[in-house]
């Protein structure tokens, strides 16, 4: 259908629309119109993408101008295959309906792991060995090598790219992983290659958020991304996370070993060039006292996305002098390594600044500052120079110097922790070096700083004010969206009491308590018996449950739950997991019924969906909060407070809301599937943390599902089943919940929308 | 004091949340639009049963009934085993009251197996009896699906191809034990062309919504004791026959009841061939192929395999074969007339109004349902017809 969002023609390829995707739509355009950044939450299942889709294409149609590109991030590699299909659909919409042929390139990148075909290369199974060993195809001075002695190996679909590839465009149209290996097939061209450079002429590109939040992998990939772009974050709640995880750092002894054994292939390899070719090493030399100058006119001309790795600073000066050659880097490399060892060697927990930390090194060793900041781009420089094929093996060096270079740097944001053994097993050492980010501000600014336009939206974002909060940006539109529904198909209810009135908690003092443990058991125990197929409970965290279990054993309760459906447990395992997962959807597929016990924040609860049968019901025993002792928490913690301005609690159950709304959202995937949500703990109840939940789930809480027992909830539940077990049909949706363009453009209709959208 | 010694107390009862039944919805609250659908899919039903369409009227259904340890809940009072056999002898005699030419045969699951309560046969007063025995069994252990329709097939197949193959589960449990895949059970069953259709007493069960779907059955869940009932009726109805099936005559006796005495003065009393009470008796129906006697009918032949029914028997199918038209639905508003039923001469309340497509007589919702659920004739047009 065709919509008018504000004036915008905007081709919407299905014949029905939700209304709140309209809303939506309206929303995201305020939102490109101002030239401003936004958050948007709406709940999964409907149908975000395609409104996403269609309203940024319209957009880029109707003003080519001003929206020159969109950059879509998603989270893992099916989302992304899911991004390219509907957008597929929605260019040939628009070549039916305009009945042009599609001037349009959309692509979606990935990993080599993902897109290599070469056949050697594409057969290992790990992502890092096929990076070097693509790398020691490819590199610059192997082939160069090649020139000379012709039997070096090289890769012949980079050749055959490098030769021809550049000068052709990519012609017009969607590619998805698989379209762009069988294109570079076709071709003989390398289909990594050609997508790295082909996003930088695509109208739309499809990746993951590292290629734009990690620091190492945007500097390579999307450096030179035209400056007005729509950037779209999407299932972005945990964006915060996953910038600080690009930006930290964690030495273990193991590391520096390797480092070690690295440092000592460096000075080996340079004593042999210094025989060979002195030359080359002099050219080094001079390159570097000329400085960084190159790199900084190109930013300064604003072609570049800035590098928080490499601040501005550095790019004016040259490299100074006591690492400019070779052998004073390897052993200024050495001298650092060593002070790191010793550091290590402590017996207590030491937690300091950044600045402590670089005066406590030039007390000890006589290391600067102004070396280490460079320690980064020094090493780059030697690795070209020394022309070392595989930079896999030297990850610990590139670590510990990119190590050096963000503690110089950043005085503030960062904290370095290091703790001798781990809390569990206090008599084992195993000392860490844990330098961490507390900031997600500091990887995220370089895009709010360079495009126009930067969009978060996930299912699950509520409380909406904290993320412009933690990343520091101001967005122009905040708006949380509800689901119309014609039939309430979610049923939140909050159990906070056993039969025997046992107040139900995860709260640390209770968590032992063995009549808590025993209605958790009673609770589960009697939704098996009358929910049908699949159930999903979620525990707050692995040591927790397994304590559960175990003693859910000892009491016979878990003999009673197998009568009525099998259980399945998640572990860290990933291939154990997977393995589980399989075998739950098969029960529950035929008939058998189960039960999946996993942990909030692990790998089911927030990739995994449990559409229709797969999760009739979620059961959340406890508030998934993180776990408080953790010294990285803590000064994360300190350091909200501190630049922020939010304090600790609200932190800490801001992020155990978000988990917990990940974990029952997993439950209802559409409108038509429907699902009961169970928040098994008293804290619930408590408006502090309700207010936490997403609207949509809000909504549906009325006072009458507060503090239930599990006897009230197992008959609320039973009734809800039924009701939902009655036929449903679209033509009920019709008019309520799904519109045709006559309802949506009706009078009422509009105003009914307009209240669906949720402005903080 | 001991009037009701089987009722538990009050407090040890069930929870109930009595007043929500009775909650108002202004804001399209759940219990009001789930209404609403069932009222719709009511007047659908009626809507849809309407067209040309070949129907099974000769059925063979076989009813399984879940017996595991779920049918001891209490939410159909005062348990759900005893609920579902009181609405099933309603259910076994109206079923031969419409299909007199069918055959019924009922199997309970309970333990991971299935077991024959009774064959295959056309006679409701045994499977009422078997009925009313089976208020005592214990319920235990799991249902298993795989092995009722195991069960209920090995006869099934047998069965000729111009006759229909229905089976009705009714699945209280939420889980079913199998032996084997069902998958490919499911896929023996399409192949098999039986109908199987699935009442669920608790919730919306996968296995059963792809069992319902790939046979062709329908898939329902009880709300309350009443909606089960009207559940249980919807199978009365014979459904459309698969354009598939074979046609054949088949061939058919029609006995007169006859009494010996009156023809015959030294007449003795004789044994039938079959029957509920094997005894002597003076009357019957003979077969007119091989004379043996009967004294019920629809009845198959024991001796020559020649169905035995009844001139009425066929007649009161009929309806099925040609029904009644659909009324037409309209605002009540756009009615100018006086507003009362024609049937019930009751006030005409609703928001719609249903009028006979050839007698233009007006009737209310409720009385479209009845006349067209019951007396399948418009009692107006039978008026008219009558009056000269």
């Amino acid at each position: 259908m065709k919509l008018n969002i504000e004036g915008l023609l905007v081709y919407f390829p299905y014949d029905y629309i939700y209304p709140e995707q309209y809303s939506y739509m309206l929303e995201l355009k305020r939102t490109l119109d101002a030239k401003g950044h936004g958050v948007l939450e709406m709940p999964s299942g409907t149908g975000k993408t395609i409104s996403l889709l269609s309203l940024i294409v319209a957009y880029q149609k109707a003003f080519p101008l001003e929206v020159t590109k969109l950059i879509y991030c998603s989270r893992t590699v099916p989302e992304i295959e899911k991004v390219v299909e509907e957008l597929r659909k929605l260019m040939e919409f628009y070549s039916k309906q305009t009945g042009e042929s599609n001037n349009f390139l959309a692509l979606a990148l990935s990993s080599r792991k993902n897109l290599c075909i070469h056949p050697e290369v594409s057969a290992l199974r790990f992502g890092k060995e096929v990076d070097g060993k693509c790398h020691s195809l490819t590199a610059s001075y192997i082939r160069a090598q090649r020139h000379s002695t012709p039997d070096v190996p090289v890769c012949r679909f980079y050749e055959e790219f490098d030769a021809v590839g550049r000068q052709v465009p990519l012609p017009a149209g969607i590619y998805n992983l698989d379209d762009l290996k069988d294109f570079g097939r076709r071709k003989g061209w390398c289909p990594y290659y050609l997508a790295r450079y082909s996003i930088l002429h695509a109208n739309i590109v499809v990746y993951s958020y590292h290629y734009l939040l990690d620091p190492k992998i945007a500097d390579l990939v999307s450096k030179e991304l035209a400056k007005n772009s729509v950037v779209v974050f999407d299932e972005a709640h945990n964006i915060d996370n996953v910038c600080i995880d690009s930006m930290s750092v964690n030495i273990t002894r193991r590391t520096l070993d390797r480092c070690h054994t690295n440092v000592d292939t460096l000075q080996n390899t340079i004593q042999k060039i210094k025989e060979t070719d002195a030359a080359k090493l002099k050219m080094e030399y001079r390159r570097l006292v000329e400085g960084l100058k190159e790199a900084n006119v190109a930013r300064e001309t604003d072609v570049y996305l800035a590098n928080p790795v490499l601040p501005d600073e550095i790019l004016k000066e040259a490299v100074p002098g006591n690492i400019r050659t070779a052998e004073h880097f390897v052993g200024f490399l050495k001298r650092f390594l060593e002070y790191l060892k010793s550091r290590l060697r402590v017996q207590h927990v030491v937690q300091e600044s950044a600045p402590q930390f670089l005066k406590d090194i030039f007390d000890k060793v006589c290391i600067d500052r102004k070396p280490l900041r460079f320690c980064a781009e020094r090493l780059q420089s030697l690795l070209r120079t020394l022309e070392i094929a595989d930079i896999a093996d030297f990850s610990a060096v590139t670590l510990i110097s990119n190590f050096a270079t963000l503690v110089s740097t950043y005085s503030q944001g960062f904290t370095i922790i290091i703790e001798p053994f781990e809390d569990r097993t206090p008599t084992i050492a195993n000392p860490v070096l844990h330098f961490s980010c507390m900031d997600p501000s500091i990887a995220i600014k370089p895009v709010f700083q360079r495009f126009q336009s930067v969009i978060i939206t996930s299912g699950t974002l509520s409380p909406l004010d904290i993320y412009p909060r933690i990343l520091d940006f101001r967005p122009v539109t905040m708006a949380s969206f509800t689901m119309t529904l014609a039939r309430t198909c979610l049923c939140p209810l909050i159990v906070g009491r056993g039969n025997d009135q046992v107040a139900l908690s995860s709260k640390f003092e209770t968590r032992e308590d063995f009549a808590v443990i025993r209605n958790y058991g009673n609770l589960l125990l009697e939704m098996s018996a009358i929910v049908p197929d699949g159930i999903v409970a979620f525990f707050t965290s692995y040591v927790y449950m397994e304590n559960i279990v175990a003693s859910w054993y000892e009491q016979g309760i878990l003999e009673n739950i197998q009568r009525n459906k099998l259980i399945f447990i998640e572990t860290p395992d990933a291939a154990e997991t997977s393995m589980a997962l399989e075998k739950y959807q098969e029960a529950c597929e035929n008939g058998r019924g189960a039960i999946l016990l996993s942990v909030a924040r692990g790998k089911v609860s927030e990739g995994i969906d449990f559409v229709h049968h797969f999760g009739r019901a979620v059961i959340m025993f406890g508030v998934p909060y993180v776990y408080t002792q953790s010294r990285i928490l803590k000064a994360r913690l300190e350091y909200l407070r501190d630049q922020f301005q939010i304090r600790e609690n609200d932190f800490l159950t801001f992020d155990a809301m978000r988990h917990a709304a990940q974990c029952v959202g997993r439950a209802i995937r559409g409108k038509t599937d429907y699902g009961l949500m169970i928040f098994a703990d008293k804290r619930y109840a408590r408006a502090d943390k309700r207010g936490k939940l997403p609207r949509w789930i809000q909504e549906h809480i009325n006072d009458g599902s507060l503090n239930l027992t599990v006897d009230e909830a197992v008959q609320l539940s039973k009734h809800f089943l039924r009701q939902m077990a009655q036929p449903f049909r679209q033509e009920d949706q019709l008019g309520l919940s799904l519109l045709t363009l006559e309802q949506l453009e009706s009078e009422e209709m509009l105003q009914k929308i307009a209240k669906i959208a949720h402005q903080t | 004091m001991d009037e009701e010694p089987e009722r538990a107390k009050r407090w040890e009862g069930g929870y109930e949340r009595t007043w929500e039944v009775l909650k108002e919805d202004e804001s399209g609250s759940l219990k009001a639009t789930v209404e609403e659908i069932l009222f719709q899919s009511k007047r659908k039903r009626v809507i849809e049963s309407h067209g040309q369409v070949r129907l099974g009227m000769m059925r063979h259904l076989h009813v399984v009934i879940d017996c595991s340890r779920s049918m001891e809940d209490q939410d159909l009072k005062p348990n759900r085993l005893t609920s579902t056999l009181k609405l099933l002898e309603t259910f076994v005699d109206e079923y031969f009251d419409q299909n007199p030419i069918s055959q019924l045969g009922l199997i309970t699951t309970k333990n991971k197996r299935a077991e024959k309560l009774t064959d295959l046969a056309g006679n409701p007063k045994k499977h009422a009896a078997a009925l009313k025995k089976a208020v005592d069994t214990v319920c235990l252990g799991e249902p298993s699906i795989y092995n009722s329709l195991n069960l209920a097939i090995q006869t099934l197949k047998h069965m000729p191809g111009h006759t229909s193959r229905e089976i009705l589960i009714i699945l209280s449990s939420l889980t079913t034990c199998d032996p084997a895949n069902i998958c490919e059970l499911i896929k023996t069953l399409k192949s098999l062309k039986v109908r199987v259709s699935v009442i669920g007493l608790s919730a919306e069960v996968r296995v059963c919504t792809v069992l319902t779907r790939e046979t062709g059955g329908s898939y329902h869940v009880i709300l309350d004791e009443s909606h089960f009932k009207e559940l249980l009726m919807l199978h009365v109805k014979p459904p459309p026959a698969s354009s598939s099936s074979e046609c054949s005559l088949i061939r058919m006796g029609f006995p007169q009841h006859t009494i010996a005495s009156l023809t015959d003065q030294d007449a003795k009393p004789s044994f039938t061939a079959s029957g509920v009470a094997p005894g002597l008796s003076l009357g019957g129906y003979f077969c007119p192929q091989c004379h043996a006697k009967y004294t019920e009918l629809p009845v198959e032949c024991k001796v020559c395999g020649l169905t035995l029914v009844s001139a009425p028997h066929l007649a009161r199918s009929f309806h099925h074969l040609f029904p009644l038209q659909a009324f037409i639905e309209s605002p009540v508003e756009e009615f100018q007339e006086d507003r009362f039923c024609q049937a019930c001469q009751g006030e005409l309340k609703d928001k719609s109004i249903f009028t006979c497509p050839s007698c233009r007589s007006v009737f209310c919702v409720e009385c479209d349902l009845f006349i067209h659920d019951l007396l399948h004739c418009c009692p107006c047009c039978i008026h008219s017809q009558s009056a000269p």
